[in-house]
């Protein structure tokens, strides 16, 4: 009899969920979104590169030594595991941004696969050059011409 | 003679939520044997966990075997991890460690129990029961910044610290939950329709229930006092927050709702303590050691007793990692609990069982 009388006011309360798109759903000041990277203070020591779980983050190096960061926000899980290894506060931030979903024409995993294999690979040359530079100099420092 | 037939049950069912495929043998009506199968989901987790990934990562890996319980696995395994190492964690993240896991009980048993009701035929119940455990899931959210996957625990503590404002939400928002909770105790209990597809179906006996090495839930509403939180201290301080045994005799659907529903007011008193009673000092220890040695840690997930084992070898990898989880131990018992019910009942039992395959097979 009680949950008659409950059901029959439920038919005149307002509906328990939330209108989604019309209404904001909850979400806390500290949601764990977009990782945001500041190149002004980032010391370049792929810290957060080494600990990211899912290898989220590269670090592509051209020939004159300086990095750029390259970020994916369809493969980040967004556990902060780059900050806090960050050894430079605010050089890598958690945002409360959520990620935007992944279009079809940003072609996201496989362009991302080509980016991480690009990044290695100028890395890879970047410290070919280096050490072919240092043989250089070692030889050129034993036998002065 | 009789005729006995066979009926499939899974791996894809409507009343089932996981993939898990029983072979129910059947005498008229009566359920006279049955076959589970468990491997429809194995994804390989423990091969990647000791190949791809550092021991450091492998705790946010350990998180995704299971959406219900991602934060007992990482916990589990940052437990592990820390044996391993030699390393002694801060007590504040002990407490924030049982904070986040009696949270997760509570939306985990909440979800079981919505799923009783469906599975009984009371869809009502369900939709009361899913709205009133959506407090949970903000209240998680508001503490690890995920509805999903928390990675809350990391190797050393845990992964942020509780905010004031949040501590506060969390205990305004469970006085609210609670009065619900009593509703529920009460519908659960009383209700007439619910007790004729709970009470005395699928129950098993304290003897069978040891006999069969049941655990979690399934075992205490038989009445056998197992859980993990009441047998051991050294690594999270259960007993100084305030917990105790929840017993129910009978071993049905209906005692089994009764310890879950239970639990729930135990794991909000538990949180209150925790919330009231938290020390000061870091969440986190830090530590440059390599993990050496082999280790076993137990922990009671919503569903049980969970088990990791790792073994480490002085590398950034680990040499093993094993995960037996609390669905895998009670198979045996499940199994014994369908003998001589209606065919009819099989859904309701299925779910009062709490089935989690995604940490069955992983």
């Amino acid at each position: 009899m009680k949950a008659f009388l409950i059901a029959i006011g439920n038919l005149f309360k307002r509906p328990a969920t939330i209108q989604y798109p019309f209404a904001p759903t909850y979400k806390p000041d500290d949601y764990r979104g977009l990782i945001q990277h500041n190149p002004e203070l980032c010391i370049w020591c792929r810290r957060c590169e080494m600990a990211c779980p899912p290898g989220a983050i590269v670090f592509s190096q051209a020939m004159d030594g300086t990095q750029t960061y390259h970020y994916n926000r369809a493969v980040c899980i967004y556990c902060g595991e780059c900050v806090r290894n960050c050894p430079k506060p605010g050089a890598i931030i958690q945002t409360a941004t959520p990620a935007s979903p992944a279009l079809k024409d940003e072609n996201i995993n496989n362009s991302w696969a080509e980016t991480v294999k690009q990044a290695l690979e100028s890395r890879a040359a970047y410290m070919a050059e280096k050490k072919k530079q240092a043989a250089a100099k070692q030889q050129g420092g034993e036998n002065p011409a | 003679m009789a005729t006995y037939y066979d009926i499939p049950v899974g791996a894809q069912h409507i009343s089932l939520l996981e993939p898990l495929h029983f072979k129910l043998t059947t005498e008229n009506e009566k359920i006279v044997d049955v076959e589970a199968n468990v491997g429809y989901v194995h994804r390989g987790i423990e091969k990647a966990c000791t190949t791809k990934f550092k021991f450091r990562q492998v705790s946010f890996v350990i998180g995704r075997i299971c959406g219900l319980c991602s934060i007992s696995h990482t916990t589990a395994y940052s437990q592990v991890a820390e044996k391993l190492l030699n390393l002694e964690i801060p007590l504040r993240a002990k407490y924030l460690r049982i904070l986040a896991l009696e949270l997760d009980r509570i939306h985990s048993h909440m979800l079981c129990l919505s799923h009783v009701a469906e599975n009984s035929g009371f869809e009502a119940l369900f939709m009361r029961t899913m709205k009133d455990r959506e407090i949970s899931m903000e209240l998680l959210e508001a503490l690890c910044g995920n509805r999903v996957q928390y990675d809350y625990s990391i190797v050393g503590g845990v992964a942020r610290d509780l905010r004031p404002e949040v501590a506060q939400m969390i205990l305004t928002q469970l006085k609210e939950l609670r009065s619900k909770v009593d509703d529920l105790i009460d519908i659960f209990q009383s209700n007439w329709s619910l007790s004729l597809k709970n009470k005395g179906i699928g129950a098993i006996s304290r003897e069978d229930a040891m006999r069969l090495n049941a655990v979690g839930p399934l075992a205490r509403a038989a009445g056998v006092p197992v859980d993990v939180r009441n047998d051991t201290e050294d690594l999270l301080p259960w007993k100084q927050v305030g917990f105790e045994i929840v017993l129910e005799n009978g071993g049905d659907v209906h005692a089994r709702n009764m310890v879950r529903l239970k639990e729930i007011l135990v794991s909000m008193k538990i949180i209150e303590n925790v919330i009231q009673g938290l020390p000061e000092g870091p969440v986190v220890a830090e530590t440059k050691a390599l993990p050496e040695g082999e280790a076993v840690v137990r922990l009671e997930a919503p569903r049980g007793e969970l088990f990791h084992y790792a073994k480490g070898n002085k590398t950034q990898f680990l040499e093993r990692l094993k995960v037996k989880a609390p669905t895998f131990s009670n198979i045996p018992a499940f199994v014994e609990m369908f003998k001589g019910n209606e065919y009819a009942s099989a859904p309701a039992i299925i779910a009062s069982y709490d089935p989690c395959l995604s940490c069955t097979a992983r």
